[in-house]
């Protein structure tokens, strides 16, 4: 009996294809809309991710990773002062404009860090060197977004008039939220956070005696040797930061710790890199509606494949009415008819899932190669679609058993 | 071999229309009583059947005749559990079916009756010997295959076992289809019209088919036709009209009369 079902599935091998391409769009919709949702999210804190601090101090009224109130530098020394504390790092978030050598304008996001420190920079860097980064006005840039900034093989660019050589690039770390990443020495980060544009106000005194000013805004010449400039001041201690990354000691009660760095920095919240990093999805999952959005779009995509998978299983059903109605007349029980009918929608399911999945790692890859957008698909994510198209075919399936249910086997007759 | 049916319908039983339920399921396959039935489209009512009876004996070929619309299909489906009727009973092998539930109803078709159809009704996508072993998968029968491939012999298409029906003469297809009615030997066969979509030549290989099948098996055979040629191998005529009864004979054989 069994194979009543996979026979009529592949009876006629150009219906079949179709109602394939129609399961397999359902799928793939639903995989992207949630992949991106989830690549999104994961992106959103994934810098946190790479950190190996154990606690973050941060400003009292930080609502996400990149928006947040400064902390005084000296905040620091401070907290190499708290017992229990084994390393502190400073780290910057600044932001910038960035001039690509295309002469385009971008926005960017700089992050100053001890490029010999510890905790922050976890991440993979296919090429380049952290130290690379000692070398004034160097950085880093995320992968990805090197379209975004326009950068080319010289692989220069400015920020405020400041010259700035990409000496890196670290691997899956750009926030999808975010501008694009740009990672340097904290001397250099806070310098390009720093720099104003020059300006001057040129008077001139007219034969009338009125003064006629010009106000001008110089941004320093691109292509300026980096020997030429000034090297970045180092930072000051009354120069604002972002964060303070702490290690704890080992064995070390971070509850306890937390309690005695709060004490000791007036101002501040001490989190947990989970906390920190949980704060951050969640602020762009919820307060911006941008999460909503694309949870939205999952969710559509659901009931569009649902819709679709049953409209095919539906249709494939009507067309084998006269065959169900034969089943029945002959004697087969309901249940002889769901199984054939199930049976068909869990092929059709299986079937259509597979290459989806393929198609969709495929893109996810070549949306992550190409504009550093991640199609997120893990295994969960995978075991989640497969089992909602599962029930998206057994849904509609579903629905095709009503009508057979319904159907009155007197038809066989009928001619 | 007519007249012995001949003298069973009329020595051994002749129940009257009042008393139906007395009658034994050996000797009768089929009893209907007083079957009216009506057709409710929306808001209109059309009588199909009005106070039919009928008995068809065990072993006998009967042939529902009539004009196109006079109840013949509404009758056979009420007679082999199909179609429930607005009143009256039907007893199929000594078996009140019109009190059965419905999967009872499709246990009892399963294990006794065999359909075989105008349009052949064969799964396009099984080939000529799965078409014949779902009826015996249904039937929970072991070695289908084997017996599907003796079946498709009985009617002259063992070679054609791994055809699908597309390969398939009409004619092929309904002996095919015979195969599939044979499955598990029951002991009704019920038919609509099975020569009605083929050629002459082909129709008469049926009717040669179902005569043999007939003669051979003892097995009650009910056929719904227009075709002459079947008046050959049927004992008994029941002509129908307006969804009534007007003549119940047996039927005068030309050759023998
Ligand atoms: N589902 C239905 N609803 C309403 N009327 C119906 C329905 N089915 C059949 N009828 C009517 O019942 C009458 C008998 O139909 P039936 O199919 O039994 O005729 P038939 O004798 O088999 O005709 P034919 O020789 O053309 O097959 C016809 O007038 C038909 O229009
Ligand atoms: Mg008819």
């Amino acid at each position: 009996m069994a194979s009543i079902a996979r026979k009529n599935l592949f009876e006629d091998i150009p219906r079949f294809l179709v109602a394939q391409a129609g399961i397999m769009f359902a799928v793939s919709l639903v995989t992207i809309q949630l992949g991106i949702l989830k690549g999104f999210s994961r992106s959103t804190a994934i810098v946190i991710d790479y950190a190996r601090a154990d606690l973050w101090v941060a400003s009292k009224e930080m609502v996400a990773f990149e928006l947040t109130s400064p902390l005084p530098a000296d905040y620091i020394n401070k907290s190499m002062t708290v017992t229990g504390v084994d390393r502190a790092e400073i780290l910057l978030v600044r932001a910038g404009r960035w001039h690509g050598h295309d002469g385009k304008l971008s926005p960017a996001r700089i992050f100053g860090f001890n490029p010999d420190g510890e905790l922050f920079a976890g991440w993979r860097l296919s090429d380049g060197n952290l130290n690379d980064l000692k070398q004034p006005y160097t950085a880093i840039v995320a992968s990805g977004v090197q379209k975004s900034l326009g950068l080319d093989e010289t692989r220069i660019g400015s920020i405020a008039g400041l010259p700035v050589t990409i000496v890196g690039t670290a691997e899956d770390v750009q926030s999808n939220a975010s501008s694009p990443f740009l990672f340097s020495s904290l001397e250099t980060a806070n310098t390009y956070g720093d720099a104003e544009i020059n300006s001057s106000i040129n008077c001139i005194r007219q034969a009338s005696g009125d003064l006629d000013c010009t106000n001008s805004f110089k941004n320093r010449p691109l292509g300026q040797k980096n020997g030429d400039l000034a090297p970045p001041k180092p930072l000051s201690l009354s120069d604002p930061i972002s964060y303070v990354l702490i290690r704890a000691k080992p064995g070390q009660d971070l509850p306890q710790l937390k309690q005695r760095l709060l004490s000791a920095l007036p101002e501040t919240q001490i989190l947990t890199q989970a906390e920190i990093a949980a704060i951050t999805r969640n602020y762009w999952e919820v307060r911006t509606g941008v999460g909503f959005i694309l949870g939205l779009g999952a969710t559509v995509g659901f009931i569009v494949g649902m819709v679709v998978v049953g409209q095919i299983l539906y249709a494939s059903v009507a067309d084998h009415l006269r065959e169900f109605g034969t089943l029945k007349a002959m004697g087969a029980a309901n249940s002889v008819i769901y199984r054939i009918i199930i049976e068909q929608s869990l092929w059709m399911a299986i079937l259509g899932y597979v290459p989806s999945m393929g198609i969709c790692l495929t893109l996810g890859q070549w949306t992550q190669m190409t504009r550093g957008i991640m199609i997120l698909i893990e295994p969960s994510t995978a075991a989640a679609v497969l089992l909602l198209t599962v029930v998206m075919c057994m849904g509609s399936a579903i629905f095709a058993v009503q009508k057979v249910t319904r159907l009155d086997p007197a038809i066989v007759f009928k001619a | 071999m007519t007249a012995i049916d001949f003298k069973r319908f009329f020595g051994k039983m002749a129940p009257s229309p009042s008393s139906p339920v007395r009658v034994m399921a050996k000797e009768t396959a089929i009893v209907a009583s007083h079957i009216n039935l009506v057709y409710r489209n929306g808001g209109e009512e059309f009588n199909a059947l009005q106070d039919v009876s009928l008995t068809v004996k065990s072993g006998e070929v009967h042939l529902l005749m009539g004009p196109s619309g006079s109840g013949k299909t509404t009758l056979l489906s009420i007679l082999a559990g199909l179609l429930t009727p607005t009143s009256g009973q039907v007893h199929l092998l000594g078996e009140e079916i019109t009190q059965f539930s419905r999967p009872r109803l499709a246990a009892f078709r399963l294990q006794h009756l065999g359909f075989i159809f105008q349009g052949f009704n064969l799964f396009p996508a099984l080939t000529a010997c799965e078409n014949v072993e779902v009826a015996f998968h249904l039937k929970g029968t072991h070695q289908a295959r084997r017996q599907a491939i003796e079946l498709l012999d009985q009617v002259g298409l063992a070679d054609r076992c791994n055809h699908r029906p597309q390969a398939l003469s009409g004619g092929q297809k309904q002996r095919v289809a015979i195969a599939r009615a044979l499955a598990g030997n029951p002991q009704l066969i019920m038919a609509d019209e099975p020569t009605a979509a083929l050629d002459s030549q082909n129709g008469h290989a049926i009717i040669e088919l179902l005569r043999s099948l007939a003669k051979t098996s003892g097995r009650t055979v009910l056929i719904v036709t227009h075709d002459p040629r079947i008046l050959d191998v049927a004992d008994r005529v029941t002509d129908l009209e307006d969804g009534k009864i007007v003549t119940k004979l047996t039927k005068a054989k030309p050759g023998q009369q």
